[in-house]
């Protein structure tokens, strides 16, 4: 354990940042872009010691604070990092930066820009780590405000309506997950506590354990999304300008998976058992409808955001599947979808800023004026289909050896989504980048320029490298990985024997 | 033959007492000094008065008994409310300052009306008879409702006058015929009851439920009369017009303090007279929140002027406090406390906001007029949005937490489902507060301001405290939460 | 004489009462209405104080006081309808309309 306390740093950091921020006089644009990628470089440094420091043997929590905050209701500061979070929590700092560099082009009110996307960074990071039932709901809830404006205000034509549809869509779930918290809080027997690691013991009835997984599940499915209550992301997803779609995808959906492995599953095994074929339904048709619909697409942004929901049927399905490989496998897939997902965006936030437009009938043999964004879009998207020897393979290749081991016949409609993915990728690749040029602005688009490079090339190297060595990321997995499996399997069994059952078929 | 004077204790109504001296004074040396260019001394005045009072309930704070042949209860829940009431008095005072400056309007009585409805208020939380009940509803509504017309040149203000008059003294006779009523049921209008005779649960426990179809007919008009006050549907139709019509610093203290004085007289009335009967009055009670938050909700939706938005806004939050009410214990006692002293501040926060814009005649008030605010007043806009943020109940502001306590405590007594409804109504009432934020955010401004509204410094101070406790009330609640809960009730003689 | 006399008689009181506010567009017409309703409560206070056994003076000295503060309430009520005429020339409650939900 190190003296210092890193994670609440990270945490606070980006915050404090945008006091920095407000100082600085709202004309001078270029050095609120210097003053808000170097708070969040920064923070990214020093999550490297969240890295460094991580003890990679364990599944408890480790990096934390624990503070008592309303001692009255038993509220409390608490802190900590497991293997579920940790790469959650890099991912953000991570994709921050570039996200910045994304937002060089915001000309516009850039003083409230960058301090909503600090604002937006440590109600990320807060969700991650927070280890208090109410802390948690604090930053899931704080962090909600400044996407929306960020939709809002810097977003294209429908902006308004997207973000007024995130915002109340998101709010109902999570309202719904408020009673619940509050409902649990209730049930606990000893002295009244918020206390995540202490309310995991609560003896509930397997009623009351359906309905409050329920209320946990309204607000993580609507996060995620899953399928009946995805509409608002394809909007909020095209709506948004490129650095809250990349927020958005890569971070922003995660909160919904991360909720479900971290909450609903450990408060609530019983009724998380009992409820598996259900999520698993409505994983796979996440998948398939979300690929299907994606190939229709003739919006770009809209077909990532398609792809998107299908991405995270298969991180859903990997998290239920209730198996080691599942669930590493979704949680690798977690980052590596934030990875891909989030390159793919700024890629075509580039693009957008050269021509202007998202219809994708607009462009076309853009490869021959921009042969090396071509090139990298390309690379991309054969991460994002699941290609050996990318990220994405390794994650999806778990996922579906966790299912099959589990439920066999669940693996064929899942296999089916990647194929529909390998369809609506390349044949969008081809129609964005090759085939005739229809329309003479095509010619004149510059290549990437050095900024964008910057920008990419971090992403490109780790895509490459979870793709070709994943095991360092797969190792601070596990642990974790293997707490929850446990509980989703069968909480009253003994751990060793879960662990042995969970490798066979 | 000896006159035997009995002890007479006034810390129950020192308070009280103490307004209703300052605002005499206050007339008077209005009076006495005539027209002056800067009349600083009013509101310092009022200031020292409302200071006085705050200093007196403070001294009651830890009492528990009933004074003045058991007419007034000395206890922490009143204590509480007068404090409370206290400081939305000062917040208003420093607020209409700003206001009559600019509106050149007359400031005496305008600082005396606002003290004697404190007093009003203040006295409604100790009240321990109907009697008193109903003197100090009817005065701090009598001052309302001049001071809701107080913008004698505008007839909008005058028909909310009226309208809110008419209206109001319709359900006081409605009120007052409840009062007799339960006069008529168990012969005592006393809530508690003591030495001087039977309160009104001992008679009828000690009679029987003979009449119990009587007091609960009683009960019933009790509660439109109470819930006028705190504009809970279906009584609420005076709201919106009322605080349309009012000069803004008015709307705000009325959001503020005819609430909180209703609520206090209802918690007391039904958390503690009638606790026994509970069973008999959370039907009724149950049916007037749901309704009161939905239709506050759902009819905020159509808004256009943001002081009607923020009328049914209030409207929403009164079925808010009744979840509290409804689950009639400990918790829900001092959460109702913590909601409304929470509730008050940022309205009040909120109508500041609305008054410093409305600029010249109290005008600028529709939506339209707020296009683009963040971009020409930052920091007003960022105040109003973390008002309407709080209003909505997102966390990190006092919001959040009053709406956690509340619906706390009615999940704690069972009543879960109505947490739910609250929940779902407050999704659709973020909907509307949204709507001024993307107004104030997402739109462009349509003209230029021949004048830039200017905030005057009291206005400012009491935007700037408002946000602030907001904040610091949403963040570390926990000092504010334990004295709530140590405001207990009187509850002897039940 | 049996109490129902005197409740029967309020009760018809205060409906009327009722009556003229719900029906009656003029300003000053409506406060009569409602200066009705609140002495049709007073004769039931009354009524209880001196035919009830269990009820003491209390209804008796309620009745002063409801006829004090009605008093001040016309007070309020009439000042408010001189101003409304005095910037309008009409006192009539239906024509006062600028506000609608």
């Amino acid at each position: 354990m190190s003296e210092w306390p890193f994670l609440d740093i990270v945490v606070f950091l980006p915050l404090a940042g945008t006091l920095l921020i407000g100082l600085i006089p709202r004309a001078r644009v270029g050095a609120l872009r210097i003053g808000a990628l170097a708070v969040t470089v920064v923070t990214f440094l020093l999550s490297l010691g969240i890295l460094m420091n991580f003890d990679t043997g364990t599944a408890d929590f480790q990096l934390g604070t624990s503070v008592e905050w309303i001692p009255e209701w038993g509220i409390s500061y608490i802190t900590g990092v497991d293997g579920v979070s940790l790469w959650m929590v890099m991912l953000t700092t991570f994709l921050m930066p570039l996200s910045v560099l994304a937002s060089w082009s915001v000309e516009r009110r850039a003083k409230p820009y960058f301090i909503f996307l600090l604002t937006l960074e440590t109600g990320l990071l807060g969700v991650f780590v927070s280890l208090d039932l109410f802390l948690f709901y604090v930053f899931w809830e704080a962090s909600l405000v400044p996407m929306y404006l960020l939709i809002g205000i810097w977003g294209y034509r429908n902006r308004v309506y997207a973000a007024m549809k995130f915002f109340l869509f998101t709010l109902v779930g999570s309202l719904l997950m408020l009673v619940a918290i509050l409902f649990l809080y209730f049930s606990f027997p000893g002295s009244p506590t918020f206390n995540y690691q202490e309310l995991l013991g609560t003896p509930l009835s397997l009623g009351t354990q359906r309905l409050l997984f329920l209320g946990f599940f309204a607000s993580f499915a609507v996060k995620v999304p899953l399928v009946p209550l995805h509409t608002w992301l394809p909007d909020a997803h095209t709506e948004a300008p490129t650095a809250g779609s990349v927020m958005l995808a890569a971070v922003l959906l995660k909160l919904g998976a991360y909720g479900l492995i971290r909450f609903a599953i450990p408060l609530f095994p019983d009724a998380a058992r009992e409820l598996v074929p259900l999520v698993m339904t409505l994983a796979i048709i996440g998948i398939v409808y979300g690929a299907a619909v994606a190939i229709v697409q003739r919006d770009m942004k809209r077909l990532i955001a398609y792809s998107s929901i299908a991405h995270l049927g298969f991180i859903v399905l990997g998290v239920f599947v209730g198996s080691i490989q599942g669930m590493s496998g979704g949680i690798l897939q977690m980052l590596n979808h934030g990875l891909s997902t989030g390159a793919l965006f700024m890629l075509f936030g580039a693009l957008y800023e050269r021509r202007h437009t998202r219809r994708i009938a607009d462009y076309g043999g853009v490869a021959r004026s921009a042969p090396v964004l071509a090139g990298v879009f390309l690379f991309v998207a054969l991460s994002s289909l699941g290609l050996p020897g990318l990220n994405g393979f390794v994650g999806e290749f778990l996922v579906l050896l966790g299912t099959f081991f589990r439920y066999r016949w669940w693996v064929v409609p899942a296999a089916f989504g990647i194929i529909l993915a390998a369809i609506y990728l390349l044949w969008a690749y081809k129609r964005v980048f090759h085939g005739p040029i229809t329309n003479d602005a095509n010619l004149r688009i510059p290549d990437l320029r050095p900024r964008e490079m910057v920008m990419l090339a971090p992403i490109l190297v780790l895509i490459a490298f979870i793709g070709v060595y994943p095991k360092p990321f797969l190792d601070r997995i596990e642990p974790s990985a293997q707490k929850v499996v446990d509980q989703l399997r069968d909480s009253s069994a003994l751990p060793e024997a879960a662990v042995g059952d969970a490798d066979a078929p | 033959m000896p006159l035997d004077i009995p002890a007479v204790r006034l810390t129950g109504i020192a308070p009280e007492i103490a307004l209703c001296a300052t605002a005499l004074l206050l007339l008077v040396i209005d009076a006495v000094l005539g027209e002056r260019r800067n009349r600083w001394y009013l509101p310092a005045l009022a200031s020292i008065g409302l200071g006085l009072s705050i200093y007196f309930a403070t001294e009651a704070w830890g009492t528990t008994r009933l004074e003045l042949s058991g007419m007034v209860a000395v206890d922490g829940f009143a204590s509480f409310v007068k404090i409370t009431l206290a400081v939305f008095g000062l917040l208003t005072v420093w607020l209409g300052r700003d206001f009559l400056v600019r509106e050149r309007a007359e400031e005496g009585e305008f600082y005396g009306l606002v003290l004697f409805a404190v007093a009003g208020m203040m006295l409604m939380a100790g009240a321990a008879d109907l009697i008193v009940v109903f003197l100090a509803l009817e005065t701090f509504s009598l001052a309302l409702y001049v001071l809701v017309g107080f913008r004698r040149r505008s007839l909008l203000s005058q028909e909310s006058s009226m309208k809110y008059f008419l209206l109001g003294s319709f359900s006081t006779a409605f009120f007052l015929l409840g009062i007799a009523f339960v006069y008529g049921a168990v012969g005592s209008t006393n809530l508690y009851g003591g030495e001087d005779g039977p309160g009104i649960v001992s008679s009828f426990m000690a009679t029987g439920a003979s009449d119990v179809g009587l007091l609960i007919l009683a009960m019933g008009l009790l509660i439109v009369g109470l819930g006028f006050k705190v504009a809970a549907v279906p009584f609420h139709m005076w709201t919106p017009d009322a605080y349309q019509g009012a000069p803004s610093p008015v709307t705000g203290f009325m959001a503020a303090g005819s609430k909180i004085a209703g609520f206090a007289a209802l918690l007391r009335l039904l958390d503690v007279t009638l606790y026994p009967l509970r069973e008999d009055w959370r039907p009724l009670v149950i049916g007037v929140a749901v309704l009161t938050m939905v239709v506050g909700s759902v009819l905020a939706v159509v808004q256009e002027d943001v002081k009607r938005l923020l009328a049914y806004s209030s409207i929403a939050h009164a079925g808010f406090v009744f979840t509290g009410l409804i689950a009639a214990n400990d918790r829900g006692v001092s959460g109702s406390l913590f909601y409304l002293a929470t509730y008050g501040i940022t309205v009040l926060g909120a109508f500041a906001v609305v008054a410093v814009l409305s600029g010249r005649d109290d005008e600028k008030v529709t939506l339209r007029d707020y296009r683009g605010l963040f971009y020409d007043r930052p920091l007003l806009a960022g105040a109003l949005t973390l008002f309407l943020l709080s209003l909505a109940g997102v966390p990190v502001t006092s919001g959040f937490v009053a709406k956690l306590v509340v619906f706390g405590a009615a999940i704690q007594e069972g009543y879960w489902w109505l947490a739910v409804v609250g929940m779902v109504t407050s999704a659709i009432a973020a909907f509307f507060y949204l709507k001024v934020l993307v107004v104030m955010y997402m739109q462009e401004k349509e003209t230029e301001d021949a004048e830039r509204v200017r905030s005057g410094p009291l206005s400012t101070g009491v935007i700037g405290l408002a946000a602030l406790a907001t904040i610091v009330l949403g963040l570390y609640w926990g000092p504010l939460i334990d004295v709530a809960e140590r405001a207990t009730l009187f509850f002897a003689g039940g | 004489m049996p109490i129902s006399y005197f409740l029967v008689l309020s009760a018809l009181l205060f409906s009327i009462g009722v009556y003229g506010v719900l029906a009656r567009r003029h300003a000053v017409l409506v406060l009569l209405s409602i200066e009705l309703m609140l002495n049709a409560v007073n004769i039931n206070l009354v009524a209880f104080s001196a035919l009830l056994e269990k009820a003491g003076l209390d209804g008796q000295v309620f009745a002063l006081f409801v006829i004090a503060v009605a008093a001040a309430e016309v007070g309020v009520g009439l000042a408010i309808v001189i101003l409304i005429y005095r910037n309008s020339q009409d006192t009539d409650v239906g024509e006062l309309s600028l506000m609608k939900w």
